[in-house]
């Protein structure tokens, strides 16, 4: 029933589901990279290298950013709904909203696993 | 009685199928309930993270390509302008997830009547106040 939501059928309920799944998503890594930084305290590079040094961790690292794009491309994309009534320049906004979003995730991706 | 809308009616003269409204885009006579302070924040926090992504991305890069990277980073985030503006970042990052998860709370029928709403809006300004209190304490102590 909810992952029906999911699909394309509905076009609009998959926005607003996948915007509170990402949330979701991001609130739960947000606080597990808080509570690792005030355990592990990575006080120094070794530190900080062999914070981001688990697979897992860079795995998670990696969905959350996942996440993040996709939140971002639905959140922006209605900010511009909202206040761009000029349709034309809406849609070049969102070109570029999406090119950045795209770079973003490959530039993460290149960080946590190269 | 009449009211504003009959009157603004009256006094201006329509075209054809025009529809008349009163426009009114002064925003300082727009009261803001608290409600929709929180959310107006949401928003505005959501689109300054938005804006500062490829600037985390640049110090989580610097930060790991070596020793000396590290160092000027950590050089760069401990000078006190640096400091105040990470707090800003920081307390814009905790209004956008305590007002997320109050927005996953009404989504599933918790908090959604306007008494309980004003209420969870000035626990979301309450804790992110909290919230970068504590960090401001963790930064300067
Ligand atoms: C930490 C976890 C986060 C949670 C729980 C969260 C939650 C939410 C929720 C539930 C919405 C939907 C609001 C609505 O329908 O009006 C939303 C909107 C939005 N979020 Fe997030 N979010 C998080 C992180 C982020 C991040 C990191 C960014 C920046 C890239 C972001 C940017 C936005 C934007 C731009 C919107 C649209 C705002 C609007 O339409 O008013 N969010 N967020
Ligand atoms: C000055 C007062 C107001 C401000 C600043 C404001 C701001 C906003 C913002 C930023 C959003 C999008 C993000 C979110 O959902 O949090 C929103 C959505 C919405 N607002 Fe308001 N709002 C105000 C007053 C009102 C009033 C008086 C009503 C209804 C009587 C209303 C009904 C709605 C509805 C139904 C949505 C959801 C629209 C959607 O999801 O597409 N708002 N408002």
């Amino acid at each position: 029933m909810l992952l029906e939501l999911l699909t394309k059928r509905y076009p609009g309920m998959r926005a607003w589901l996948t915007q509170r799944l990402t949330g979701l998503v991001m609130a739960i890594y947000s606080v597990l990279a808080l509570l690792r930084f005030f355990i592990l305290q990575p006080e120094s590079y070794e530190a900080w290298l062999s914070f981001f040094q688990p697979i897992w961790w860079r795995i998670a690292s990696l969905l959350f950013w996942l996440a993040l794009s996709l939140h971002a491309w639905l959140g922006i994309r209605d900010v511009f709904k909202d206040y761009v009534p000029n349709y034309g320049l809406q849609m070049v906004l969102q070109k570029i909203l999406l090119a950045l979003l795209w770079i973003y995730l490959a530039w993460a991706g290149w960080l946590m696993l190269a | 009685m009449q009211n504003n809308q009959q009157k603004h009616n009256e006094t201006k003269k329509l075209r054809p199928g025009q529809l008349s409204r009163p426009k009114n885009l002064n925003l300082f006579t727009i009261r803001l309930p608290i409600n929709a302070l929180v959310s107006i924040l949401h928003r505005a926090t959501g689109c300054l993270l938005f804006l500062i992504l490829p600037l985390i991305l640049l110090l989580v890069q610097l930060s790991l390509s070596s020793a000396e990277q590290y160092q000027m980073v950590v050089n760069i985030l401990h000078s006190p302008l640096v400091k105040l503006i990470l707090l800003g970042v920081a307390w814009a990052f905790f209004h956008h997830f305590f007002a997320g998860i109050r927005h996953l709370a009404m989504d599933i029928h918790w908090m959604t009547s306007l008494m309980k709403a004003r209420y969870t809006s000035k626990l979301v300004l309450v804790f992110g106040a909290i919230a970068t209190i504590a960090l401001a304490i963790q930064l300067w102590i």
